[in-house]
C-alpha cells in the first residue's frame, strides 16, 4: 500500500508547497508512489485521522501548532519539514527577538494581542516534536525535496550535509564575495544547494541554517580582520538564523 | 624529446589547427580571474593567466562525475561507460602538469579508474613558461618546471616561442598545422636566461628539506591547535587543490524510483563527516586534527609511498582559505615552533 501523505502549513508564505507544484515535471512520478490525502496548499478538504507522511511547512507560532504537531506525531510515522520557517524558525524566529506583544499591537492594532491568543514565541518544528527529515532552504530546493522524500520513501537516513557552503562554491568557480568587498554568509551556512546564489551572481542569505561544522567564532573575527561590519554579519545572519545557535549546538 | 622555435605570430594558427580534430580547451578570463574554458576563438585565450580558480584536475576528475545508472528491481547497471572525445588542454603550467603526474600515481596504478583514464588518454597537454606570482611557491618542491607529462612545452622568449616536444603525437600536430624552425644556439641561449630570470621572480624560498622529518617532531606541536582554531572547515583548499582526489559516492534515484544513478563528488578531509564512521565515532573530531592530517598526508604519507609530496605550490589553497591558512605559513611555524 502507498504510504498516506499530508502536507501541511504552519506560520510561512507557504511559498514551499508552491515550490512543491513546480516539480510540475516528476510531479506525476511522485504521486505515482504515495497517495496524498491532504495537501493544505492545494485542497479544501480536511486533515485525515490517520496517515503515515507528515510534510510540514512554516514555523510554530500558536499554541494551536504546538497541539497540531504533537497529534502529528503520534499519528505519523515519518515527519518531515519543508523550508526555513520549518526548519530553523526562519524569518517568523525574528519577531520572537524583543517585545512580542508590542510587535503584535503593531501589526494588528490596540487589542491585536488579545486577537492573537495562544501566540508562541517563533520557533522551528524541531523545538516541539522530534524530525524525521529535513529540507532546508527559502524556498526549500525541488531537486534535493525530491532526494529527501525518495531517502524517506526508501526508509534511509536523514542526511543532512553539515558543511558550510564554501566547498561546493569553489566547485563553481565563483568568484568569492568576501575578496570582492561584500559580505557573503556561505562561510556559516550549510551547503546543499549547490551554492546556487552566490552562482547566481548574489551573496549567501544564509537560508539554509547554520552548517554543524561552521566556525563561528573563527569567521567572525577573520570577517572583522577583513573590514567587514560584524554588526551587519550578525544582522544579515538573524535572519534566517536567529534560533539556529540554540538548536545547532 | 627535440626541440623547435615558433615564431609568437603563429599562435592562433596553432589554436585553429588542434581545434579541426579536438576540443581546445585553455585558460580564459572570468573576471579578473582566470578558468579552463573551451575556447572557440583563440583570442579568447588568456596565457598571460596568473592562476585559475580551479586546476586541470576538473577535466578528468570533475567535481560531480556520474559513474553510472542502476535499475532498482534486479540492480542492473544500465550505463558505466565513458566517452571522452579528444581533446588539447592548451597552456598549463608546470606546477599543473606536475600535478597531474601525481594524480596519476592515485588513479593509473595499482587500481586504474577507468573514468580518470579516458579522460586522461583522451588529452593532449600543451604546456606554457609562466611568471611566478606572490602565492607560487612551486620552487620549494620542485615543480617549478616540467620535464615530462606534456606533449609540447611553450617557453614563451617574447617575440617566439621556444618548444619542448614530447611526444610522436604533439611532434605530428605540431607539423601539421604551423611553421617552426630548427633552434639556433642563440634560441638556447635566450631559453637559457629566460628560465635562469624566472628563478630569481620567486619570493623567498621556503626550506623544505627537513619536513618529514619536522613533521615526525612536531605531531604534537601546539602549531595545529592554533590552526584548528582558525580553520572554518570549509573545504575551500581541498576543492581548489590541484592534487586533492578525494571523493564521496553518493546514489540517487530517480522520481519514480525505479532507477537510479552514482555519481561521485569531490570531498574533503576537512568535513568533520569525512571522518565519521559506524556508530557515530569521529576519529578526527577536532579542526585542528583535520588541518594537522591534511598536511600529514601531503607532506609525509604520499611523500613516503611515492617519493614526491602531494603538493605542487601553486598558491591556490593560499588564495582560496578565508582564514589565510597558508602552507607556506604552515612549514615555517612549524620549523620555528609558532607564528610570527
Amino acid at each position: 500500500m502507498a504510504p498516506r501523505v499530508v502536507v501541511m502549513g504552519l506560520a510561512s508564505d507557504f511559498g514551499c508547497q508552491v515550490q512543491m507544484t513546480n516539480i510540475e515535471d516528476d510531479l506525476l512520478d511522485v504521486l505515482g508512489l504515495i497517495d496524498l490525502s491532504y495537501w493544505q496548499l492545494a485542497s479544501s478538504g480536511h486533515m485525515p485521522a490517520e496517515y503515515d507522511v507528515a510534510i510540514i511547512e512554516g514555523a510554530v507560532t500558536t499554541t494551536e501548532h504546538v497541539e497540531l504537531l504533537k497529534r502529528v506525531r503520534a499519528t505519523a510515522g515519518v515527519v518531515m519539514v519543508i523550508g526555513a520557517c520549518a526548519v530553523t524558525g526562519g524569518i517568523p524566529a525574528m519577531a520572537g527577538q524583543g517585545d512580542l506583544e508590542e510587535r503584535y499591537g503593531c501589526v494588528y492594532g490596540a487589542d491585536g494581542a488579545e486577537v492573537a491568543c495562544g501566540r508562541v514565541s517563533p520557533a522551528p518544528v524541531k523545538s516541539v516534536i522530534d524530525v524525521d527529515y529535513e529540507v532546508p532552504g527559502c524556498p526549500m530546493d525541488t531537486t534535493e525535496f525530491l532526494r529527501v522524500l525518495s531517502r524517506a520513501l526508501q526508509g534511509l537516513a536523514n542526511r543532512v550535509p553539515e558543511e558550510p557552503m564554501c566547498a561546493i562554491c569553489k566547485t563553481k568557480e565563483n568568484i568569492c564575495f568576501l575578496d570582492k568587498g561584500e559580505i557573503c554568509l556561505g562561510l556559516f551556512t550549510r551547503t546543499g544547494c549547490g551554492a546556487r546564489c552566490v552562482t547566481l551572481g548574489r551573496p549567501c542569505t544564509g537560508c539554509r541554517g547554520l552548517a554543524k561544522d561552521a566556525n563561528v567564532e573563527s569567521a567572525m573575527k577573520i570577517l572583522a580582520a577583513k573590514g567587514f561590519d560584524v554588526d551587519e554579519v550578525a544582522e544579515r545572519l538573524a535572519v534566517f538564523n536567529t534560533l539556529e545557535e540554540a538548536f545547532c549546538r | 624529446m627535440f626541440f623547435r622555435v615558433m615564431e609568437s605570430s603563429r599562435l592562433p594558427d596553432l589554436v585553429r589547427g588542434f581545434a579541426q580534430d579536438h576540443e581546445v580547451i585553455g585558460p580564459v578570463a572570468k573576471d579578473d580571474r582566470f578558468v579552463f574554458a573551451t575556447i572557440d576563438d583563440p583570442a579568447e585565450l588568456r596565457l598571460d593567466y596568473d592562476t585559475t580558480l580551479l586546476p586541470p584536475k576538473k577535466l578528468f576528475f570533475p567535481a560531480e562525475d556520474q559513474l553510472m545508472r542502476f535499475r532498482v528491481a534486479d540492480n542492473e547497471v544500465l550505463d558505466d561507460e565513458v566517452f571522452a572525445a579528444p581533446r588539447v588542454l592548451f597552456g598549463v603550467h608546470p606546477c599543473d602538469i606536475n600535478a597531474l603526474l601525481l594524480m596519476d600515481n592515485i588513479f593509473l596504478k595499482d587500481y586504474v579508474d577507468p573514468y580518470y583514464k579516458a579522460r586522461r588518454d583522451a588529452t593532449l597537454i600543451v604546456g606554457i613558461s609562466c611568471v611566478p606570482s606572490e602565492e607560487c611557491f612551486c620552487n620549494a618542491w620542485g615543480t617549478d618546471e616540467a620535464h615530462w607529462g606534456f606533449d609540447i612545452f611553450l617557453t614563451d622568449l617574447g617575440d617566439r616561442y621556444f618548444i619542448s616536444v614530447r611526444s610522436v603525437k604533439g611532434a605530428e600536430l605540431l607539423d601539421d598545422f604551423v611553421e617552426t624552425r630548427e633552434i639556433t644556439d642563440a634560441d638556447t641561449a635566450d631559453f637559457q636566461r629566460v628560465t635562469a630570470e624566472r628563478k630569481e621572480m620567486f619570493a623567498e624560498d621556503l626550506d623544505t628539506s627537513q619536513l618529514p622529518l619536522l613533521l615526525d617532531a612536531k605531531f604534537d606541536s601546539p602549531v595545529w591547535d592554533a590552526l584548528g582554531e582558525r580553520c572554518l572547515s570549509c573545504g575551500a583548499c581541498s576543492m581548489v587543490c590541484p592534487t586533492c582526489y578525494c571523493f564521496d559516492v553518493r546514489d540517487d534515484l530517480a522520481p519514480d524510483q525505479k532507477t537510479g544513478t552514482r555519481s561521485r563528488l569531490w570531498d574533503s578531509c576537512q568535513f568533520s563527516e569525512f571522518s565519521a564512521v559506524a556508530h557515530g565515532q569521529n576519529f578526527r573530531d577536532s579542526r585542528a586534527s583535520r588541518v594537522k592530517y591534511r598536511y600529514y598526508h601531503k607532506q609525509w604519507g604520499y611523500l613516503s609511498k611515492f617519493e614526491r609530496v602531494l603538493c605542487v605550490g601553486c598558491g591556490r589553497c593560499a588564495r582560496a582559505c578565508a582564514a589565510n591558512i597558508t602552507p607556506r605559513e604552515v612549514v615555517s611555524a612549524l620549523a620555528k615552533g609558532g607564528f610570527e
